[in-house]
């Protein structure tokens, strides 16, 4: 899937570009940078002995790094002296234990991070460091002042642009800027949300410069991401190392996700007070999707796909298993123009066809509203303070970077008199990666292609300058080094003003050279502390775990979530149904010292070749070379075990179970989790491995086996017995039923003599966990008719067929169907005739054998009959329940 | 002069569409030189929703969905057109001004200037190479009457190019229409703007039809089998001039603008979401009457 987010990549691209230059005059700077008055060096000052320990060592010889921890008397500051006693109080050992419990903790949470164009990328774990960044009260109060000043600025920049364009029309903005912007979508123009705020959530990347001043880097208008991250953090902190904020008073998050919460209800159509809000995700490839899934479980709001919505008569639904709900406010995470492709991006299928029109009738409102891309525009910087004044009549609290926007001929001929100086930016990011230039890093040639670029399309560029951004502490294995960090922060819109998060989510660069701040390339994160005195907003570390809200999930599972439920299930079964015949195969072939006779080596190749029709492993055993691949099969049974890009492998099964566990991530518990790891573990860990025995890959079948049914046992006791349950559940009856089905045809409806068969039966009970239940139950040599009854019509057997009809056709009944049109609800005559046929049958029948061909055919024919019927249950459920069939295609005339 | 014209569009699915939204930009609105009488649209299968506004650029807007299973689609539009004084606004006198002047009236920090100015920006459709660039060099100067080298530039795409239907469609980059020197109207529009727009001017794309039974013994113009496109130039004194480079001419009374964008995505007639996983054949038929 194309996805187009990206949301928490490409903000640091203006800083990735020139940290190569830092090491080069480093050492001025910090000459430059240093306060007055103050002798930086350790004898000087009188730092608390815990700066002895070793671990500092390597911070501390880093003096500007140490300037960063002096309050303004040049003294160590009263809360990072506090922190640091706490901390050397705990112990260098404690903290590097409690450093794992971290790291533990934010992987048994999955709490992931996507990585785009690295195959190993998907649901990388979350690192963060335990060591917080700390912004004091002064500096606070400036920040935020600042920063609801920038926000209420670019609102009315944005209500302006899609209103009166006035800033156009008198001259504040040039029209190109604008115009030309690809985050400028002419179809928005005129939509206002209700309410005073266009723009309802903003996110803006700041940087500390080593003098102390804060810069605006970023603006985030679009999607802001990392609220959820940040969150995420500071919970993880409080819960594992709640210590380290004795005595600091560290203010909460909770307050912004409360303001969050209301800021929403209050643009919701037609005063709606209790408005259905949903959370729009591009799905479970995006780099963020963690956070999206976080969120909507925190708040309380679906978590939806694009063609979870529909738009119908100028609303926008829900389709769930019970039909359409309506929807009055969507939360986007997908970027502007792939929201809908009527109006928008034609092609794209992460969006809702019709969305804008319902927008536009004020039938659904979005935040933040479609078109809001055009505030991301660094193009706008040298503009910002005369905008500020005209609108607010106020200067900016916090300066912007001095910029030159090429629109202007003198501003285009300083950018290119100055490009070694500057950073070169493009008014919009592009879709494919980092737009920000260096113009210090080109080569003579590069150089002179971009004044090129420049000058035939100079609307399109910005010159920035660069701004020195200084360090804070980290710990980096044992050790605490110096990092450079960026800090996100979030604001949303509240009746009367903007609400800004008092933390926020600093990430930090992988190595000390290196300005390359982004979760792409690895790099921590750390919780943002902003310190404050007030008395009533004392440290309770237990409070900062916020009220959830009651979801409502249950009654309205969307079909998207439900299709993915139904699919863990079939895949559930699917891969216990494999290992555990394969692992039957494999114990046949490797039991030692076995006579090669007729008959072993016959009961090898059929169960190889049932083995094959049964994991549709084409062409395995099945195929025009098998006679090679029976003298040695353990080289394609390793092959279907572990090849993950095998159709019908064990792995690759594995991959698409993990796949659609992704997409319902909400549904399992910390317990599940750690069973899904474990597997995945077992897997990579068997993969790396150059030699793989019998006995290993046997090992490797019976861990598979018991985590799988570990995965459902769980389920069975944590899922609550709803809509989400009856998909999962349904989906595993029906893989169980024709997985059966499948494994019977292939080993049981063919006459071959007696010893063979008889080892093919005995097969088909430990496949199916059922040899002791045969035993206990018939006392009886292996045949064939005790076999049938046990694993087609025993009714108290839970691997039987009938078992697997019934509780089926008790599911099926459970479906909400209100909403369903007659020809909907085929499933139900499927599910009723095929339990016709399997109470009705003639059990003694089926153990004839044809006397021609000498096969079972009328078992065979009853098997191919109830495949039939239940084959056909999926396609209309599908149909009538997930309605995801039919592609969106775009048409054009003339 | 009065006209009736009927554009019909027709889809024929191959496999049954659950659900369909279409935006059509199908109802002429009022110029300088024409006057929308009336407008009806019918659509077949009736539309379960049908919203009507007006867009950026003052164009009227036609979006419907269908909600229920169907094969076929029909839109049909029949409208009722007063040309008014055209061929006296064509007689009126020609502007000699310059690039000179035209950057002295955009530079005027006025709601005109910002409405013209919109229509100087480079579009997914009108990306230009050097050879187009080149191209409209040969008839562009900053000295030069604006008008005269637009007439001239038309004339020459009329003359270089070849019309030929079937072997571009809407998605030819412009660089390929350009070295194979062939196309239909939508590429010729797209042409004569990305030159203009290459030397620094304001030009739109127009939608619309033209009558194609002309008076005898005069040539039969083309376009006839489905809507027409052009290009109009802002000109110093004279405002928005329309010319059209496949039939080599201004437009006059035989021309009917349907509306106007920066180019076709701005103003495409009907463009659609169906979901379906079968393909479709598309119809178009245009009748345009002359009334009076």
């Amino acid at each position: 899937m194309a996805v187009p987010c990206s949301l928490l990549t490409a903000h640091c691209s203006l800083l990735t570009a020139y940290c190569s230059l830092l090491t080069a005059y480093y050492f001025l700077l910090f000459l430059v940078f240093l306060r007055p008055g103050v002798t930086v060096g350790r004898n000087m000052l009188q730092l608390p002995s815990i700066f002895t320990h070793p671990p500092f060592q390597e911070y501390l010889k880093n003096q500007h790094a140490l300037n960063v921890l002096l309050g303004d008397d040049g003294r160590l500051d009263a809360n990072w002296d506090t922190f640091f006693q706490t901390y050397t109080n705990l112990g260098d050992e404690e903290i590097i234990a409690r450093n794992n419990d971290i790291f533990r903790l934010l992987k048994e949470n999955g709490v992931t991070y996507n990585i785009y164009g690295d195959p190993s990328g998907l649901n990388r774990p979350w690192k963060l460091d335990i060591i917080p960044f700390m912004i004091n009260r002064t500096s606070w109060l400036h920040v935020e002042a600042g920063l609801k000043q920038r926000a209420e600025l670019l609102n009315l920049i944005l209500k302006d642009i899609y209103g009166d364009r006035k800033l156009i029309r008198n001259g504040l903005l040039p029209i190109e800027l604008v115009y030309n912007h690809a985050g400028f979508l002419r179809s928005c123009s005129g939509i206002q949300l209700p309410g005073e705020r266009q723009l309802i959530l903003y996110s803006a990347d700041i940087a500390r410069a080593p003098s102390g001043q804060m810069w605006v880097v970023n603006d985030r208008t679009q999607a802001p991401s990392g609220s959820g991250y940040a969150l995420e953090n500071r919970t993880t902190m409080t819960r594992v190392i709640p210590e380290l904020f004795e005595g600091i008073k560290v203010r909460h998050l909770s307050p912004y996700f409360t303001s969050l919460r209301n800021g929403l209800i209050a643009i919701a159509p037609h005063q709606n007070p209790d408005p259905r809000i949903v959370i729009l995700t591009p799905g479970s490839n995006n780099e963020t999707y963690f956070e999206h899934s976080f969120l909507s479980s925190h708040l309380g709001f679906t978590l939806v796909q694009g063609n979870d919505l529909v738009v119908k008569n100028n609303f926008v639904w829900l389709k769930t298993l019970g039909g359409l709900e309506k929807v009055d406010v969507i939360i986007r995470r997908v970027d502007d123009v792939y929201c809908d492709p009527v109006e928008l991006k034609q092609d794209s299928q992460l969006g809702v066809p019709g969305l804008l029109q319902a927008i536009r009738k004020g039938n659904v409102t979005m935040a933040n509203p479609l078109g809001s891309g055009i505030l991301e525009n660094p193009g706008l910087m040298p503009f910002l303070q005369s905008i500020s004044r005209y609108f607010l009549n106020e200067d900016l609290i916090l300066p912007t970077i001095a910029s030159w926007w090429c629109g202007q001929p003198a501003e285009m001929n300083y950018v290119i008199e100055h490009l070694d100086a500057l950073v070169i930016k493009k008014i919009h990011r592009s879709s494919t990666g980092s737009s920000s230039i260096d113009g210090a890093s080109l080569t003579a040639e590069k150089r002179t292609a971009l004044i090129e670029r420049i000058k035939s399309n100079p609307a399109l560029y910005v010159g920035q300058e660069k701004v020195e951004i200084s360090y804070t502490p980290s710990l980096i294995g044992d050790n605490i080094e110096p990092r450079k960090v960026l800090f996100r922060s979030f604001l949303v819109a509240n009746e009367d003003e903007y609400v800004a998060m008092a933390g926020g989510l600093c990430r930090t660069s992988s190595e000390p050279g290196n300005f390359l701040i982004s979760n792409q390339l690895g790099g921590f994160s750390k919780d943002a502390w902003i310190i404050t005195p007030e008395p009533d907003k004392l440290n309770m570390v237990s409070r900062e775990v916020s009220e959830v809200k009651e979801s409502n999930y249950g009654n309205m599972l969307p079909s998207h979530a439900a299709e993915n439920l139904f699919w863990v299930g079939r895949y559930t079964e699917r891969i216990l149904g494999n290992a555990r015949f394969l692992r039957t195969v494999m114990q046949f072939l490797a039991e030692g010292n076995k006579l090669k006779n007729y008959n072993n080596v016959q009961t090898e190749r059929s169960l190889l070749v049932a083995f094959t029709h049964y994991s549709y492993c084409y062409p395995g055993f099945a195929g025009e070379d098998a006679d090679e691949l029976f003298a040695d099969p353990w080289k394609e049974l390793k092959d279907m075990l572990f090849n993950d890009n095998r159709s019908g492998g064990l792995k690759n099964n594995f991959v698409y179970f993990q796949r659609a566990i992704h997409e319902v991530r909400d549904h399992w518990s910390t317990d599940t989790w750690r069973v899904i790891r474990s597997i995945d573990e077992k897997f990579n860990e068997e993969i790396s491995l150059f030699h793989h025995g019998h006995l290993r890959m046997l090992q490797t079948l019976d861990d598979i086996i018991t985590s799988m049914v570990a995965f459902i046992g769980l389920n069975r006791e944590s899922i609550s017995r709803e809509q989400g349950w009856i998909m999962l559940d349904m989906g595993r009856k029906i893989e169980q039923s024709l997985l059966l089905i499948s494994m019977l045809k292939a080993t049981m409806t063919e006459t071959i003599n007696p010893q063979v068969e008889y080892n093919l039966q005995q097969s088909v009970l430990m496949s199916n966990e059922n040899l002791v239940n045969f035993r206990y139950k018939y006392r009886s040599p292996i045949q064939v008719s005790l076999v049938l009854d046990l694993m087609l019509f025993d009714p108290n057997n839970p691997r039987s067929l009938t078992y697997q009809v019934k509780r089926l056709k008790g599911h099926l009944k459970d479906l909400p169907k209100n909403h369903l049109r007659i020809k909907e609800t085929e499933y139900e005559r499927l599910i009723e005739k095929a339990d016709e046929l399997i109470s009705s049958v003639d059990k003694a029948e089926l153990c004839l054998t044809d006397p021609e061909t000498r096969n079972f055919v009328a078992l065979e024919d009853f098997l191919n009959d109830m495949g039939a019927l239940l084959s056909g249950i999926p396609p209309v459920v599908s149909k009538a329940f997930f309605k995801h069939e039919q592609p969106a295609r775009s048409i054009v005339g003339g | 002069m009065k006209y009736t014209i009927s554009h019909k569009t027709a889809y024929e699915y191959f496999e049954s569409v659950g659900v369909c939204h279409n935006i059509a930009r199908l109802l002429p609105r009022d110029t300088a030189t024409q006057v929308c009488i009336s407008s009806s649209v019918k659509i077949f299968p009736e539309p379960d929703v049908l919203n009507q506004y007006v867009d950026f650029f003052g164009n009227k807007v036609i979006y419907f969905s269908i909600d229920k299973d169907h094969d076929e689609l029909e839109v049909h539009v029949t409208s009722t057109i007063e040309k008014i004084a055209a061929s006296i606004l064509s007689a009126l006198p020609v502007s000699s001004s310059t690039y000179i002047e035209l950057e002295k009236d955009l530079n005027l920090a006025n709601p005109e200037s910002a409405e013209i100015r919109q229509y100087i920006f480079q579009t997914p459709m009108t990306v230009w190479n050097t050879a187009i660039h080149d191209y409209a060099l040969q008839s562009f100067s900053k000295d030069r009457s604006l008008y005269e080298a637009a007439r001239e530039l038309t004339s020459r795409i009329y003359h270089d190019f070849e019309f030929k239907s079937g072997v571009t469609s809407i998605a030819t980059p412009l660089t390929v229409v350009m070295k194979e020197r062939k196309g239909v109207c939508q590429d010729f529009a797209h042409m004569a703007i990305a030159c203009l727009r290459s030397v620094g001017l304001p030009v739109r794309y127009i939608s619309g039809y033209i009558e194609t039974i002309s008076p005898k013994g005069k040539e039969k113009l083309v376009g006839a089998d489905a809507s027409h496109a052009w290009f109009s130039l802002y000109i110093p004194e004279m405002g928005w001039v329309d010319f059209d480079p496949t039939n080599n001419l201004i437009p006059g009374d035989q021309h009917i603008t349907i509306g106007w964008g920066r180019d076709y995505a701005d103003i495409a007639p009907l463009k659609g979401i169906i979901l379906s996983s079968g393909s479709h054949e598309l119809k178009v038929a245009v009748d345009v009457k002359r009334e009076s």
